[in-house]
């Protein structure tokens, strides 16, 4: 055990979204603190969405991330609907969902490859990959490529995707362009049972009893359901607010969350461990040897966890693309112009909350749960358990801070946080 | 002829243009790594040091004094200053507080104050001098490659 003294900074966390700084604080060999800092700056979107006419929010509060756009214009897109009793057409839901998969593939893909794959392999960057893995940068690039086409087929671009709108899209696929996108889908098949397959080996393991929150949608789509926890929850969309709450963070541009008083985990790994059913009988066939490690405490198995949701987002995508015969349809239209409701989905990074109140066809209100802030808690919680059990080895002071700082930053990256998104936590105003 | 020395750089923003651009990397980038070399880009590597620059890519908006401290760092350090995308361009959306009413402004004052944010957000060519742009929210690849492009002979 180290009786040591010790303040460890860590700022600009690299291979992540967005930035962060994490200090810890250990005092005669104990951990004393732990403080991840999300130093992204605010842009204010709540403040700037007040008084916007609805049709125009998604594509403004797109620009939260990036990243993940496409979550948010989704989520926001749905809020709007149930808001306004706009009835998306079964099209629509398919288009969606088609959406929702370009998006994971991609996503997943950078966070695997880029930031994950390096600390595999001991290595900075997945640029200095040794010639005999080489082929990995090549299967990288093609599996994110196809997930890009996806985007660009469906909803007009991978980031800030304009055809996705409330109500409808409002451009027609291209029909003669759908037989090569399943081929290509098809092409990259195998090198995402490739990823599982690496997932699945690396020895990976960090465990520490926790809950895990997902929507728990039927065909795992990321869009429609019910949100379960593995303390045995079942929540209804519009009542998400009776159960989840905010814990302010000192010295950080965001607020964390506890799920029914408890820190909690969302993501990847939370979908499959309380819904690994509902995946695609494509996947369930050729992973099964995988799926069996679900449910999981271990961390790490987000990451084995997102590559077989790249798989199930090629399968799905595949089936619809075949079996759908797309044709123009005009958007749907809101019944009323003032409301309230609630939109929930699956993000790449875990549950999407979006709660509006309308006026007038204007938005008086917004509220967002950003997946990264739901998993803040939990990551503290892990970062201290995983410094407390270095501090128990009694390693050469140079090697101890050295270790602290790999392996705290290997578990923060496990979790695929976003920075860009988690600064942003639309306050509430009660009504 | 030695490689291009490339930084890939982030201000307040979403990150978007530097999301887009790994999508253009998907056909791009083991072409381009034959002429440059990838010295600064934290989505991709932990390296933090970025003296003597060919290229700096800068997306964002400059809209706090750290960001103020950042851009004229990369100035100094980079020979071409690219500011990629809208956000690099014209401060939008982070520069939507700039047009902020009272009501807005009151709501944000103690966070512009605690997080030492400059009194109105700006465009990188009202910071530092730009030496190309590239359009687009995000970026527009044709743009992106045809500007760029034009710095790697």
């Amino acid at each position: 055990m180290h009786s040591c003294d010790l303040d460890i900074t860590v700022s600009k966390l690299a291979k992540i979204e967005g930035h962060a700084d994490l200090d810890i604080k250990i005092r005669d060999g104990r951990v004393e603190d732990v403080t991840l800092r999300v130093m992204e700056n605010m842009r204010f979107f709540n403040q700037a969405v007040e008084g916007q006419v609805f049709k125009n929010v998604p594509q403004l509060v797109s620009r939260i991330c990036g990243t993940c756009s496409i979550a948010h214009l989704t989520a926001c897109i749905e809020a709007v609907e149930k808001t306004l009793d706009v009835k998306p057409s079964a099209q629509t839901m398919i288009l969606r969902k088609l959406t929702m998969y370009s998006l994971m593939i991609r996503d997943h893909a950078l966070h695997l490859y880029f930031f994950v794959l390096p600390d595999l392999f001991g290595l900075d960057s997945i640029l200095d990959i040794p010639e005999d893995k080489k082929e990995l940068i090549h299967e990288a690039l093609h599996i994110k490529e196809a997930g890009n086409n996806l985007s660009n087929l469906i909803a007009g671009r991978a980031v800030h995707a304009p055809f996705e709108q409330v109500g409808g899209f409002s451009n027609e696929v291209d029909k003669t362009k759908i037989p090569a996108m399943i081929e290509e889908l098809k092409s990259i098949r195998q090198y995402a049972l490739n990823l599982v397959e690496i997932f699945y080996v690396c020895d990976w393991e960090f465990k520490r009893r926790t809950n895990f929150v997902a929507l728990a949608t039927d065909d795992f789509s990321y869009l429609e359901g019910k949100i379960k926890s593995s303390t045995g929850a079942v929540v209804e969309e519009k009542d998400y607010w009776d159960h989840l709450h905010s814990v302010v963070l000192p010295y950080s541009q965001a607020s964390g969350f506890e799920f029914e008083g408890r820190e909690f985990m969302v993501g990847a790994l939370a979908r499959l461990n309380l819904n690994k059913e509902s995946l695609h009988a494509d996947t369930k066939r050729d992973a099964a040897r995988y799926l069996a490690v679900f449910p999981s405490d271990n961390i790490y198995h987000n990451n084995l966890a997102q590559a077989v949701e790249i798989l199930h987002s090629i399968d799905h995508a595949i089936e619809l693309l075949a079996k759908t015969e797309f044709k123009k349809e005009e958007p749907a239209k809101p019944a009323k112009l003032t409301g309230e409701g609630v939109g929930v989905i699956e993000a790449p990074r875990g549950t999407l909350y979006y709660w509006l109140g309308i006026d007038e066809g204007k938005v008086r209100y917004a509220n967002l749960v950003i997946p990264t802030a739901q998993n803040l808690v939990n990551m503290r919680e892990d970062v201290k358990k995983i410094v407390g059990d270095i501090c128990a080895y009694n390693l050469p002071m140079a090697e101890f801070e050295a270790r602290i700082k790999q392996e705290v930053e290997k578990i923060i990256r496990a979790y695929d946080p976003c920075m860009s998104c988690a600064a942003h936590f639309l306050k509430v105003n009660w009504v | 002829m030695p490689k291009k020395r490339v930084g890939i750089f982030s201000l307040t923003c979403d990150e978007g243009c530097s999301v887009y651009l790994t999508e253009i990397f998907n056909k791009k980038l083991l072409e381009w790594l034959e002429k440059i070399e990838l010295v600064y880009f934290l989505a991709i590597k932990n390296h933090t040091d970025f003296s003597g620059l060919d290229v700096a890519l800068v997306e964002g908006v400059v809209t706090s004094q750290k960001d103020l401290d950042f851009i004229k760092k990369i100035r100094e350090s980079s020979k071409i200053l690219i500011a990629m995308g809208t956000c690099a361009m014209t401060a939008l959306p982070s520069g939507q507080r700039n047009n902020f009413k009272a009501g807005q402004l009151e709501a944000i004052k103690d966070h512009i104050d605690k997080y030492h944010f400059l009194p109105k957000a700006l465009a990188l060519k009202e910071a530092v001098e730009v030496d190309d742009e590239i359009v687009g929210c995000p970026i527009n690849e044709k743009k992106f490659i045809e500007v760029f492009e034009k710095y790697l002979d």
